[in-house]
């Protein structure tokens, strides 16, 4: 029941619909019968992992919050402070012992399902014969996305920054939310599970403006993604019959295609929660845009790098063996330095983002391509910060006016490359071919009539689907620049206008995603990219 | 509180520490910028701020991180 079927249309406003018509308060147990019946149907094995990570999550969170309450009084009533120190510590560490187990059991879960087989496959690999059979293992929906979200949760209230939900079935409907449980956003406990649990009344305003952003995921969805992925999915089956220019024109493909389909999805997800009045976090903030690597990653997948940076990237970063590499950079002769100063400050934080961006890297998926993923982008990082300097001395050398249109242009230009090459690794099938595939870019352009053929005649899409698709990319560049250059919505726009106005502009939206989308009877829309997460 | 705004500015010298409280909010302290903050408070008054600290509410200006100096220096 993807979000292109009919069937999901069916099941979502009749959600909606039951969801507004019951007592306000037990609407939230219409969200959370939707969510059961939506994973039920997607994957009935995979709710007994889903059952697994709930039931344990709750029960380590209730432990967790009343040994936090219990333990600060025990603390409180000691008087003499060495003791109190010495005791707290203890008491730390045994809570220290409960969340340990909670996530052990949960990312041991993930870890086996979903890296099991790359690790039998490895061994196999260096030992040069099939020493263990691969396993058939099942992946739940969106393993990755509840997972992370539950330990959010658990870790956040065992750094008292939480209290323990006592009702298991609105956590469970925190953790098996329908609008996100395909492809995330991964949401925080305290910035959703309020707003789920909290009955909302129906608003007109809030049903229009979520159309309009279901509208927009649909359009995205069905007239760019599901038809770029047909021309990508040609390069990709076997990139070795082509040269690098075809590749080339496969990576520029996929680019706009990666981006149209998850931000689709997200926005679909989002139009949802708007209709029924929850605002769910933001994923992307136009990323293409970006004018550095980090700025980039600041605005694509924002919810999962939020996710990185409050629970790995700074438990990391303050850990006192990688705060000492600072400290002793420092205190060496080099150290002493002007640029030996700054690499004593930048270094082991660039480590630390180094660390998360192989994380990062392997989350996307169980193969050693990933790992060049996030060694490509955490080196990128971390060389940029530590030569920080020496990149400010070239512009002033060259008398570079930072704040020009030209330089922010050339700096959007530079970024969008450095991500275009990581997405090599996304398209490879592994990490030699990777590195096979940008020497092809980079060393094999053919720009010969020849080359225009070979891409019209490999190409499924025909020269009418070539033209809606570049006159999709078009609007959805407009739109994107707009966003960017004005920080006003387009449904803000809309708004401004007199209603049959609105009306006539959600007509359209919806006459072209029938008209120029890529579905119906004999085509399987192709599962959203992050669905496999 | 000078001495905690020389450390500051040694870090960051562009910003106002001295009136500004949006330092997270508006997004003037990039992770980078807090780190080395974290860093530099670590070595001055001889703490260890844990990354459970790393919120708006302490870092949203000079005042509230000199609060957290002071809260993690008596526990």
């Amino acid at each position: 029941m993807g979000y292109t079927s009919p069937s999901f249309l069916l099941f979502l406003t009749g959600s909606i619909l039951l969801y507004f018509l019951f007592p306000k308060k037990y609407r939230w147990t219409v969200l959370l019968g939707a969510s059961l019946f939506f994973y039920a149907r997607a994957s009935l094995k995979g709710f007994i992992y889903l059952a697994v990570t709930s039931l344990s999550t709750y029960f380590a969170g209730r432990i967790l919050s009343a040994r936090n309450q219990k333990d600060k009084e025990t603390v409180k009533a000691i008087k003499d402070r060495e003791e109190k120190k010495k005791q707290k510590e203890i008491l730390k560490k045994k809570r220290w012992h409960i969340l340990l187990a909670c996530l052990i059991l949960n990312f041991g879960i993930l870890i086996f399902l979903k890296y099991l087989n790359f690790m039998i496959d490895t061994v196999n690999a260096l030992s040069g014969f099939e020493r263990y059979p691969m396993l058939n293992l099942l992946i739940p929906l969106g393993i990755s996305f509840y997972t992370f979200q539950s330990m959010g949760y658990v870790i956040d209230i065992y750094n008292g920054k939480l209290e323990a939900e006592k009702n298991f079935f609105k956590f469970l409907l925190f953790v098996s939310f329908f609008p996100q449980i395909i492809q995330g956003p991964i949401s925080m406990y305290d910035q959703l599970a309020h707003q789920l649990y909290e009955p909302h009344d129906y608003d007109y305003h809030n049903l229009k403006r979520g159309c309009e952003l279901m509208l927009w995921g649909y359009f995205k969805k069905m007239v760019i993604a599901d038809r770029a992925v047909m021309f990508l999915n040609v390069v990709t089956a076997d990139y070795t019959a082509y040269n690098g220019t075809v590749i080339l024109l496969a990576l520029l493909v996929y680019t706009v295609q990666l981006y149209a389909d998850f931000s689709a999805g997200i926005d679909i997800s989002r139009g949802i929660c708007e209709i029924i009045g929850i605002d769910m976090v933001e994923n992307f903030r136009r990323p293409y845009f970006a004018e550095t690597i980090n700025d980039f990653w600041r605005r694509w997948h924002i919810s999962l790098g939020a996710w990185m940076k409050k629970y790995i990237f700074y438990p990391f970063a303050v850990l006192k063996p990688v705060m000492n590499i600072g400290k002793k950079i420092k205190n060496s002769s080099f150290g002493k330095t002007e640029y030996g100063k700054h690499v004593a400050k930048v270094f082991p934080i660039s480590l630390s983002s180094l660390v998360v961006f192989m994380v990062v890297g392997f989350w996307h998926g169980a193969n050693w391509k990933y790992a060049g993923f996030g060694l490509w982008n955490g080196l990128i990082i971390m060389f940029s910060e530590l030569l920080k300097p020496v990149f400010e001395q070239m512009t002033q050398a060259l008398h570079i006016k930072t704040a020009s249109f030209g330089f922010k242009l050339f700096r959007i230009i530079r970024t969008l490359f450095i991500v275009i090459v990581g997405y090599v690794f996304d398209i490879a099938p592994g990490l030699s071919s990777s590195v096979d595939m940008i020497r092809r870019v980079f060393f094999d352009q053919v720009w010969t009539a020849e080359t225009v053929k070979t891409i019209a005649d490999i190409s499924p899409i025909n020269k009418d689907g070539a033209v809606i698709l570049c006159i999709a990319v078009i609007i959805l560049f407009v739109v994107s620049l707009v966003q960017e250059s004005t920080g006003k919505q387009i449904r803000d726009m809309i708004d401004e206008k007199p209603w049959p106005l609105e009306w006539a502009v959600l007509f359209a939206g919806m006459v072209i995603v029938l008209c120029f989308g890529i579905y119906g009877p004999g085509y399987d829309a192709a599962a959203f990219v992050y669905m496999q997460f | 509180m000078e001495e905690l705004l020389d450390i500051l500015r040694d870090i960051k010298d562009d910003v106002d520490f001295e009136n500004c409280d949006t330092l997270i909010d508006d997004g003037i302290l990039d992770s980078f910028a807090i780190l080395q903050i974290i860093a530099a408070l670590n070595d001055n008054y001889d703490i260890a701020i844990p990354a459970a600290e790393i919120v708006p509410e302490n870092f949203n200006s000079a005042a509230s991180l000199l609060k957290m100096v002071e809260r993690l220096q008596n526990e």
